[in-house]
């Protein structure tokens, strides 16, 4: 067996998978790095596949915590491991947007589906999972419940702040001027999606697009990417582990040519 | 510690304690010491006055009283000068040199009279058309002028022996430099990318002429060496500079070797020569109007981009890395040329933005890992 850990800034994923590369045990706790998240999730994972952890040949870590989390055997890139599995997902990717917790990233893939080129937001919280957490918080609803408020909006709502801060203030005022929270939820969705495609247009997104991370659990703001990118973007099947895939898929071949 | 380890230890050291180093070198040289500000500047000439000059790049330096003067949309290179002028840390030297290549630098040449008066200023502009014989006569000028101010404060007269001296002496240090930088791939383990500029940085704060027998005696220790085996991703680095300590820490972790530089703060100050012939001052006119691929002195031909991609070539690199320094915009106009060529030529490149101090190096060490397992 080999597993797989990505520890994210906001939550922990990790995936076991079997020589025949078949998910056996996948979990995913929503606290980071530097919590009982990534451990959490280990734990859950191995009870979901029913194994214990002298079962496991290899195991890679990547994500945001990877530098600190010393009980793997190999650390890799988030970028590297989402390439990776989001490829073995569906192999004609070509290129992959991941919006994480903090960071977002926009990853072209050769034929092979390995890394040809990538791009990352700086450091800021603009176009991230953490931007969509602070609009939520201000809208009084759950992130989850953030994308199905933005399917009754109205009238177009536009953000104009990048920075998650202003931004805030913003909505703020806008809400007090008495803008809806159906359009502001779209207005806000519609703010990261022009982010990432602006991240995206610095290497060019070739079809086809495949959404990874938290964020593409969110339809408002696929729906908001799809319409400033002008392309079709798939996401893909349990797009929060994808990473964690990523390095079990790594922890797998590196096992693999080892032995 | 073997021979080896101690010239290069004494050279980091140098790096590292920058004000500690100069006014050693002062007490060493019994010469009063020039502050220069990026990106190019008279050194010989300040030599030639019995004076030693001094780079003045930066550091790390909390800012807080340079935002009277600076906007946050400065480059940290230029708020922390102005900042560490403020503080008094420039006090020990006799003037600064700042030469107006870019908005930044003329709005400090404007603000440094009321920000740090005690700290005389000896302001320069470059010639745009740097090549055209009215912009090298001029150039002539400007270098005539700062000659002047430089005699005053040496309290001496320059002689065209003296600056031809001087421009020997330079040439030394840059045709070494030259022979340095090319040996960097065969011992990439002992010069790696944090050695490799730290050496390189050093020269900024100690006479040159004693520098440049610290690097050919490193040289020659090193050539009795077996070379060292290069395992790792060789790459070409361009920008203005490549700092901090976790960025370049980060490039070491992941194997990655400057087998050759276009930083501003290195291979740009010593791959050009002066003529052999003319005036010396005409000469070191000329040393500016033949240099190119350089954002900060105008090229109407671009040829930035092929120049990086014959370093790639001549040094069977890997890729280029591109150290964009934040709110620099000579470098950021120069980028998305240089990019499409890169590009077309099929070579993979890196952008990391940087500042002088960065709190957090996490992304940034995510991405030069991820481009290290890109390439692999």
């Amino acid at each position: 067996m080999f597993l797989g850990i990505d520890i994210g800034s906001s939550s922990s994923k990790a995936v076991i998978i079997n020589a025949q590369l078949k998910i056996l045990g996948k979990a995913v706790f929503n606290t980071g790095a530097g919590t009982q998240g990534p451990e959490k999730a280990v734990g859950a994972a191995f009870r979901e596949a029913g194994i214990s952890g002298e079962k496991i040949k290899f195991s890679v870590v990547t994500g945001y915590g990877r530098m600190t989390y010393d009980k793997a055997d190999k650390q890799i890139t988030e970028i590297t491991c989402h390439a990776r599995g989001a490829a073995h997902m569906i192999p004609s990717a070509r290129t992959v947007i991941d919006i994480g917790g903090q960071d977002a990233k926009v990853i072209r893939l050769d034929k092979d589906g390995k890394v040809e080129n990538f791009v990352m937001n700086e450091k800021c919280a603009a176009g991230t999972g953490r931007f969509l957490e602070v609009m939520a918080r201000i809208l009084d609803c759950s992130i989850g419940n953030l994308s199905s408020l933005s399917e009754n909006a109205s009238e177009e709502i536009i953000i104009s702040n990048t920075c998650t801060v202003f931004a805030e203030s913003e909505v703020i005022s806008q809400l007090s001027s008495g803008a809806k929270r159906e359009n502001v939820a779209q207005g806000a969705h519609k703010a990261v999606a022009k982010r990432v495609a602006g991240l995206g247009s610095r290497i060019g997104l070739a079809p086809d697009v495949v959404m990874t991370g938290g964020v593409a659990l969110n339809k408002g703001v696929v729906a908001a990417l799809e319409k400033e990118t002008g392309q079709k973007i798939t996401v893909v099947e349990n797009p929060q582990i994808i990473g964690a895939i990523g390095a079990a898929l790594y922890a797998w071949e590196t096992a693999s040519k080892l032995s | 510690m073997n021979r080896i380890e101690k010239i290069i230890s004494a050279l980091e050291e140098t790096a590292n304690h920058p004000a500690k180093a100069v006014k050693a070198s002062m007490k060493e040289t019994g010469k009063k010491a020039v502050g220069c500000f990026p990106y190019y500047t008279p050194d010989e000439i300040i030599y030639a006055a019995g004076l030693l000059p001094v780079g003045l790049w930066g550091g790390q330096t909390d800012i807080k009283l340079a935002d009277k003067y600076l906007q946050s949309f400065c480059c940290s290179i230029m708020r922390i000068n102005v900042e560490q002028g403020m503080k008094g840390m420039y006090d020990f030297l006799s003037a600064v040199i700042i030469p107006a290549y870019c908005d930044t630098l003329k709005c400090i040449c404007d603000n440094w009279h009321v920000a740090v008066p005690q700290t005389y200023l000896i302001p320069m502009v470059y010639p745009q058309h740097r090549k055209i014989a009215a912009g090298v006569a001029y150039l002539i000028d400007e270098y005539k002028r700062v000659q002047k101010e430089l005699e005053t404060i040496a309290g001496k007269k320059i002689t065209e022996k003296d600056l031809e001296d001087s421009i020997a002496l330079y040439e030394d240090y840059r045709e070494t430099m030259r022979h340095f930088t090319a040996i960097v791939s065969r011992y990439s383990k002992t010069l790696n990318a944090k050695t490799r500029h730290l050496i390189i940085k050093a020269a900024y704060f100690m006479d040159k002429r004693l520098y440049a027998i610290k690097i050919k005696e490193l040289m020659e220790e090193l050539k009795r060496l077996p070379e060292e085996k290069l395992d790792g991703i060789k790459v070409v680095v361009t920008g203005i500079l490549a700092e901090t300590d976790a960025l370049l820490d980060a490039f070491v972790q992941n194997k990655i070797v400057f087998v050759a530089d276009d930083l501003a703060h290195e291979s740009r100050q010593f791959r050009t020569s002066v003529r052999s012939e003319g005036t010396a001052l005409e000469r070191l006119a000329y040393r500016i109007a033949d240099h190119d691929g350089c954002s900060l002195l105008y090229d109407e031909e671009k040829k930035h981009g092929q120049l990086l991609i014959d370093l790639v070539r001549e040094n069977h690199a890997d890729g280029v890395v591109v150290c964009m320094m934040k709110f620099c915009n000579p470098e950021e106009f120069d980028y998305p040329i240089y990019k499409k060529e890169l590009e077309v030529a099929g070579i993979p490149m890196l952008y990391l933005e940087i500042e002088q101090k960065m709190d957090s190096a996490e992304q940034i060490r995510t991405r030069i890992q991820s481009f290290a397992e890109m390439i692999k």
